[in-house]
């Protein structure tokens, strides 16, 4: 059922139904309702709280719905009908709610469930609401209650909303807040793009509105272009940068000059979706930018919001923003059309002040030729028709005014051009003041009028320019006398407010009340004003005015017709008001400058001539006097630079009718060569030259050291460069502007000769000095460039003043490739010189012609007192001689050092040849002995060996073999020189690597050299043979070469460096197959001690080879020993072993018991056979001891230095030792007799004699044997009985037996490769293990059961019966290694 | 060669003994096994006076296994224990006072 059908529904039956009475309206419609369709029922039968709450709603005129019953049917009165309903009136009467409002229900349902189930109303604020009441999806707002209806019962039965709708409200206000953004200030907006960017800010606040703006511009060609836009990406189809004058494709109509309403469904592009809406844009509206009267000059588009309908409201809002972008941008572009204006006006105006300045400067040039010769003239016709000389009065006069004019004009400019170089400096104001108020007096007198200067002190200077302050007082004063006639002029200074106040004061002719205004505007002259002069520019008051301002100060003026005029300049103390860079400090200089002179020739003139014979005191102008300075220093020449012809004669006749003689030439290139040909005594030039100006010429001259010194005075008639000037004074020595005066150039012209003279004085004195030194003398710039040099470091040097400045890298540095570190060592120094304010050093340079220099530098760091600049000054000392002395010398010292410390030849040679390397930093020095070997012996210090020296050097270096000895020759690109060496011959060679020469003083170095070193070779000979000789005989009485198997020894002699002492062992193989054995201690130490020992030794070890009884041995030796010098007391134990059976007999003398350590660790001391040492009793019979060592015992037998200790008894060393003994009763012999010293030794070394002799039992078992199966046999046979001795369990034995005998058999077999090939079978038995080694010289191989199947059953069977079996295949043969546990 | 004798003979039961004497060895191992191989059928090896057995005898040995009997000596019996042959032969232990 639709609404609109709702006119057919049922007929007014029901009319009459007077619960719907309250509304005619509504009412009708209300009862219209089938209402038996609904819960609710007919109307008849509604409860009374019903139909009381429709009668309510009925006749309320505020808009409301309501609901009730269970399906919330809805009602409404006819304010909501209107208001919210819509379209859905009549429709909705009568129906549940939730279809009603189905399109809100997700918002409007939670809250009446609220109300409904809680009973509490609800509030809410222009909600937001998307109705569907027009035939389209609508923006609303409404602000709405929802209360609960109670039924007759109290029960809650429906709900009431009382609504209001907010929608025009809401978005009228957003759209003022756009309208009103849009107008917001734009004072800060200064660009047309600024001002867009600003508007697009404000309009992309407003989203709803506007959800897409485009800002289009159009461009003179009739495009447009998009300037800005919000809302859409840039590069959206409808967005467009640029677009064509014409043209379909386009989006926009370019040319629209009213708005369009565009359908977005037509172009090809949907709009963009925006943000706060779900859906985008489907219209959009086109407004042309415009301003009234004018045509557009662009087009705002805005995509539309399609929740509302582009009404006469929207369609006006939007046309409203366009006017606001249009009004925006307007006013932009003619803001920017005026600010250009303003800037063309402000460069027309610079334009004109520069045309004017330049004019004005133009007239110095002809002022000064016109009034240079008037001088001139008035000087030489002193004596013509006064008629003449009144008429050169005029010229002169009136050539003084218009430079006054120039001049005040240029200052007026240069302030204008903000170019005024003020420097405002503290002056004392009254003082200065009354000093220029002292030139006007003259002419106050001769004006017959009164002069009041009172000017007391300040109690602070004022920071005042003093050329300005000039022109300020001259003016005011020149103006004062100007216009009066009667009374008085004051000058009056005071201190007031805390500011200086100056005030001038005249009683002259007064200014009008409607002229004063104007008195300080430019060019503004008082009319009809009475006054000495008609003359005057009125630009005076106006120039007084600006430069006061310069100053931070006021200048007012106080005037009345007839009775004077009072001029008060206030000026602040300080220098606060200045600019920063502008104060300077005091400087000493009088205040009154050539500029008064004008002022006040200018005012005497005015004045009635004075009777004759008074002459007006003009204010001297500095100290020129005009009759000096036309003396000019003798003989001097100037050269005139300038390019103006008359100017260029005018100065040379004033310089030669001043004396000098005078070169003249056009321009700065002339002056330049003219200079360097011959140099003047004084240069003049004009600043303004084409080509080469002045100060281009200048630079120039300064640059060049011939030219450095000639002094220049600069003319400038350009008076924006005296700052350029001032600039370049360390460059020019002096500068006039012009106009000048002739007498002030000729003075400044012999000032500067004169300077320049005595500068020439002083330098030619300071040369004399310089070269009169012995000592080579430079001076450095911070640079490091050498700038100045003496003959002296010529001659040093070979290096010239006309090379000068010499530049670092200096050309007297080693080359840098050829001496790198000679290089690197001039290099630090001389960075030690740019940096240290003073030092000295020692370095290598080359004179010109290439020769080695050493010289000594001492250097000072000095500030040139002219320039403040950093100076280096130094003398240098030919030092080379000095030099190779002390390398000699030193390198002497130290070859002998060394050849005294070497303790061998080979050791000495080759420590000398390092010495030469590095003395001459040389690649490589080798020695060669041309001896009785077959081939020369080498020694290199690169370790060459001789096959690897190139043939061409080992040919050189054989064939030098006969050259005379100890004279140095070249050799194979090196040096060579021959000298003695104990085995013949020995050729020294160096190579000094590339390019580096080899001096004379080199050679003689080398010469030196190579004699000391042949001396100390053949010295380290001699001594080498005598101390070889010495240690054979040494050794020769210390003990056997060889020792028997199972025994070790150790040997500590206390006496370096002998190597034999008192204590000795002995080994004796006895005839019978047995060992005889001796270890004795002679009383003492040392050589005679070992004298001794040699004696007792040999006649020990002669008698037990005659009867090997030890006791009778010893008992033998008592008499010999009787019979020696020294050998009374002698301890010596001797014994016999039987090294098959273990048994042991012994006989002691007197020495400490033998130690003997069973293999489980039992250990015994051998204490029979005891008796005294040796000659205390001779002729009584000796004891003997016996003993059968087990097998695997250990025997060790020692002398008294290893256990005896001070302070300790003999017994504790003994102990320490049997326990070292019973420790290491597992190793090996050797290992053992270490074991035992080292336990043994006291911390600082053992500090007696001490001799040690160790034997295990049995000896090991070392057999070697020719590979052939034929010495199988009798090699087990040896190992059998070895193994006897051992004394080991049987079968112990046996295992043993046939693992070696299978290894051995391997052997045999694999090692016959050659019939030299041997076998050794080495066996050895500690405590609880037994090692066998069976070595061959072959290779075995791998184990073929099939092809042998025996042998591999050999090794199978060695690796059960043993404990531990490795085969190590090598190179040269196979190491059978195997070991068993016998314990 | 190593010295080696072998004596063959016979048993009073008629079983060919061949009683060796001396030490048996790479050297001599060839005879052994040519006077095995000479007393043909089931044959008595008597070691008990051999001292030294290696792995060139035992190859002789176990190349007979099928056909001989062994008598020997205590210290051999590790041997043969351990190269397996006296699980294939039978061994008797002829001189157990030694041990």
């Amino acid at each position: 059922m639709k609404a609109q059908d709702a006119d057919d529904g049922p007929d007014a039956a029901a009319i009459g139904t007077d619960v719907f009475a309250a509304d005619d309206g509504i009412g009708g419609d209300l009862a219209r309702v089938d209402w038996s369709a609904t819960p609710l029922g007919p109307p008849d039968g509604w409860p009374q709280s019903l139909r009381t709450a429709v009668s309510i709603l009925l006749s309320s005129r505020f808009s409301m719905w309501m609901a009730w019953g269970p399906e919330l049917t809805f009602f409404c009165n006819s304010a909501y009908r209107t208001g919210t309903l819509g379209r859905k009136y009549p429709w909705a009467l009568g129906r549940p709610a939730r279809e009603v409002w189905a399109e809100i229900w997700s918002d409007i349902g939670p809250r009446i469930e609220g109300v409904m189930t809680t009973g509490r109303a609800t509030w809410d604020e222009a909600l937001l609401l998307f109705l569907e009441r027009s035939g389209y999806t609508e923006e609303t707002y409404h602000t709405f209650s929802y209360s609960p209806l109670h039924d007759d019962d109290g029960q809650v039965v429906g709900m009431l909303c009382v609504v209001s709708e907010e929608t025009e409200r809401v978005i009228g206000e957003r759209r003022m807040a756009t309208l009103r953004d849009l107008g917001s200030d734009p004072s800060v907006v200064r660009t047309e793009q600024q001002m867009l960017d600003f508007s697009a800010r404000q309009m992309d606040r407003n989203p709803r509105d506007l959800p897409f703006t485009l800002t289009y511009l159009h461009e003179d060609d009739g495009t447009a272009r998009l300037a800005c836009s919000t809302g859409i990406a840039p590069g959206h189809a409808l967005a467009p940068a640029f677009l064509p004058a014409t043209g379909q494709a386009a989006p926009w109509p370019v040319s629209a000059t009213e708005p369009v309403l565009i359908d977005l469904d037509t172009t090809p592009h949907a709009g963009p979706r925006r943000g706060d809406w779900s859906l985008p844009p489907l219209q959009a509206l086109l407004v042309p930018l415009q301003q009234q009267g004018v045509a557009p000059h662009g087009f705002l588009v805005v995509g539309l919001n399609r929740f509302r309908t582009p009404d006469e409201s929207y369609r006006g809002f939007v046309e409203l923003v366009a006017g606001h972008v249009a009004a925006g941008t307007v006013s932009a572009r003619s803001y920017q059309a005026q600010q250009r204006r303003a800037d063309e006006l402000a460069e027309l105006d610079r334009a004109k002040t520069a045309f004017f300045s330049n004019i004005s400067h133009e007239f110095r040039t002809p002022l000064t030729l016109i009034m240079g010769p008037v001088e001139e003239l008035r000087h030489r016709l002193e004596d013509a028709d006064p008629l003449i000389l009144e008429e050169l009065d005029v010229i002169r006069r009136n050539g003084v005014r218009l430079g006054k004019l120039v001049n005040s004009l240029l200052d007026f400019s240069r302030i204008e051009a903000g170019r005024a170089q003020a420097h405002y400096e503290p002056v004392d104001l009254a003082r200065a003041t009354a000093e220029l108020a002292s030139v006007f007096r003259s002419a106050v007198d001769r004006a017959g009028l009164g002069y009041d200067v009172d000017c007391p002190p300040l109690s602070r200077p004022v920071h005042v320019d003093p050329a300005m302050w000039e022109k300020v007082m001259l003016n005011l004063l020149s103006n004062a006398v100007k216009f009066t006639f009667d009374g008085s002029i004051t000058v009056r200074v005071r201190e007031e407010s805390g500011r200086a106040v100056v005030t001038v004061a005249d009683t002259g002719v007064g200014v009008s009340e409607q002229e004063r205004p104007r008195l300080f505007d430019r060019f503004h002259r008082i009319e009809n004003a009475r006054s000495r002069s008609h003359e005057g520019s009125g630009i005076g008051l106006a120039l007084v005015r600006e430069l006061v301002e310069l100053h931070g100060g006021t200048i007012g003026a106080s005037s009345a017709e007839g009775v004077g005029t009072t001029f008060t300049i206030t000026l602040p103390f300080g220098t606060a008001h200045l600019p920063a860079d502008a104060a300077v400090g005091a400087r000493t200089r009088g205040v009154v400058s050539t500029t008064a002179a004008p002022y006040v020739e200018e005012a005497l003139h005015w004045l009635p001539p004075l009777p004759a014979g008074a002459e007006a005191a003009l204010p001297t102008v500095e100290s020129s006097d005009p009759v000096a300075a036309d003396r000019p220093p003798t003989d001097a020449r100037v050269l005139v630079v300038d390019d103006n012809a008359d100017m260029r004669e005018y100065l040379a006749r004033l310089m030669t009718g001043a004396g000098y003689r005078v070169t003249t030439v056009v321009d700065g290139t002339g002056a330049l060569e003219s200079v360097r040909a011959d140099p003047p005594d004084l240069v003049v030039s004009d600043v303004m030259m084409p080509g080469l100006d002045g100060l281009g010429l200048v630079a120039a001259l300064r640059s060049d050291p011939r030219t450095v010194s000639v002094p220049v005075v600069l003319l400038s008639a350009r008076a924006g460069q005296e700052a350029s000037i001032e600039g370049l004074r360390s460059g020019a020595d002096d500068y006039l502007v012009k106009p000048f005066a002739a007498a002030e150039l000729l003075a400044r012209v012999r000032a500067n000769i004169q300077l320049a003279r005595l500068r020439d004085h002083h330098a030619r004195w300071h040369s004399a000095l310089v070269d009169s030194l012995q000592e080579a003398f430079f001076v450095c710039d911070e640079d490091g460039a050498v700038i100045e040099i003496n003959t002296a470091f010529t001659e040093i040097l070979g290096y010239e003043p006309e090379g000068l400045p010499y530049r670092p890298v200096h050309p007297w540095w080693p080359d840098p490739a050829a001496e790198p570190e000679a290089h690197q060592e001039v290099g630090n120094a001389f960075g030690r010189l740019l940096r240290s304010e003073k030092g000295s050093y020692t370095v290598p340079v080359n004179h010109r012609d290439g020769h080695r220099l050493w010289v000594a530098v001492t250097f000072n760091q000095v500030d040139e007192p002219d320039t403040g600049r950093r100076l280096i000054v130094g003398t240098l000392r030919d030092v080379t001689a000095e030099h190779y002395a002390i390398q000699r010398e030193s390198a002497l010292a130290s070859l002998s050092t060394l050849l005294s410390r070497a303790s061998g030849l080979p050791e000495a040679l080759s420590g000398a040849l390092e010495e030469l390397h590095d003395l001459w930093h040389a690649a490589c020095v080798l020695a060669v002995v041309l001896g009785d070997e077959a081939a020369p012996v080498l020694t290199a210090t690169d370790g060459s060996r001789w096959q690897e020296l190139p043939a061409g050097l080992r040919d050189a270096l054989v064939g030098l073999g006969t050259h005379p000895k100890l004279s140095p020759v070249g050799a194979y690109s090196g040096t060579a020189i021959v000298l003695e060496h104990p085995d013949g011959p020995m050729v020294l060679w160096l190579d000094l690597g590339e390019r580096r020469p080899f001096t004379g003083e080199d050679e003689l170095l080398l010469s030196l050299l190579a004699g000391h070193l042949a001396q100390g070779l053949a010295r380290v000979h001699q001594i080498d043979q005598q101390r070889e000789t010495a240690i054979a005989l040494q050794r020769a009485i210390l003990g056997p070469s060889h020792l028997p198997t199972g025994f070790a020894v150790r040997y500590e002699p206390a006496t370096q460096p002998l190597e034999v002492g008192g204590d000795w062992y002995d080994t004796v193989p006895l005839p019978d197959g047995r060992i005889g054995i001796v270890v004795g201690d002679c009383v003492g130490r040392g050589l005679e001690a070992a004298a001794v020992m040699g004696q007792l030794r040999s006649a020990c070890r002669a008698l037990l080879l005659q009867n090997a009884v030890p006791a009778e041995v010893l008992t033998a030796l008592d008499h010999f020993a009787a019979g020696i010098q020294g050998a009374a007391c002698t301890t010596v134990f001797c014994g016999v072993l039987d090294s098959e059976s273990g048994q042991l007999v012994y006989s002691s003398a007197g020495h400490p018991p033998g130690i003997l350590v069973e293999p489980d660790g039992t250990t015994r001391l051998l204490e029979e056979g005891r008796a005294t040492p040796l000659a205390v009793r001779p002729g009584a019979p000796r004891p003997e001891g016996r003993y059968v060592m087990p097998a695997r015992s250990t025997l060790l037998l020692y002398t008294d230095g290893l256990v005896e200790r001070r302070r300790r008894s003999l017994d504790v060393g003994i102990g320490q030792t049997a326990a070292a003994v019973q420790d290491g009763r597992d190793a090996a012999v050797d290992e053992l007799a270490s074991h035992v010293m080292d336990r043994l030794a006291p911390d600082g070394g053992y500090d007696d004699d001490v001799a040690l002799l160790v034997y295990r039992h049995p000896a090991p078992l070392d057999i070697t044997f020719p590979a052939e199966s034929s010495q199988l046999a009798p090699v087990r046979k040896a190992l059998r009985g070895w193994l006897a001795q051992c004394e080991l369990p049987r079968h112990i034995a046996q295992n043993i037996l046939v693992a070696a005998g299978e290894a051995c058999a391997n052997a045999v077999e694999h090692g016959h490769r050659t019939s030299s090939d041997t076998v050794q079978l080495r066996a050895e038995a500690r405590v609880d293990k037994l090692h066998v080694s069976v070595v061959d010289t072959g290779r075995w191989r791998p184990p073929e059961p099939a092809a042998n199947p025996h042998r591999g059953r050999g090794l199978i069977l060695m690796r059960a019966l043993m404990q531990r079996v490795t085969v190590t295949p090598g190179p040269v043969g196979t190491v059978v290694d195997m070991q068993a546990r016998i314990a | 060669m190593t010295p080696l004798t072998l004596t063959p003979g016979h048993r009073a039961d008629g079983t060919a003994v061949l009683t060796v004497t001396g030490e048996i060895d790479m050297t001599n191992a060839r005879g052994l096994h040519e006077a095995i191989a000479e007393a043909g059928g089931k044959v008595v090896v008597d070691l008990t006076a051999v001292d030294y057995l290696d792995s060139a005898g035992l190859s002789v040995l176990f190349s007979h296994a099928d056909r001989i009997e062994l008598v020997a000596p205590g210290i051999l019996v590790p041997l043969l224990d351990i190269t397996g042959i006296s699980g294939l032969v039978t061994v008797r232990v002829q001189d157990e006072e030694h041990f």
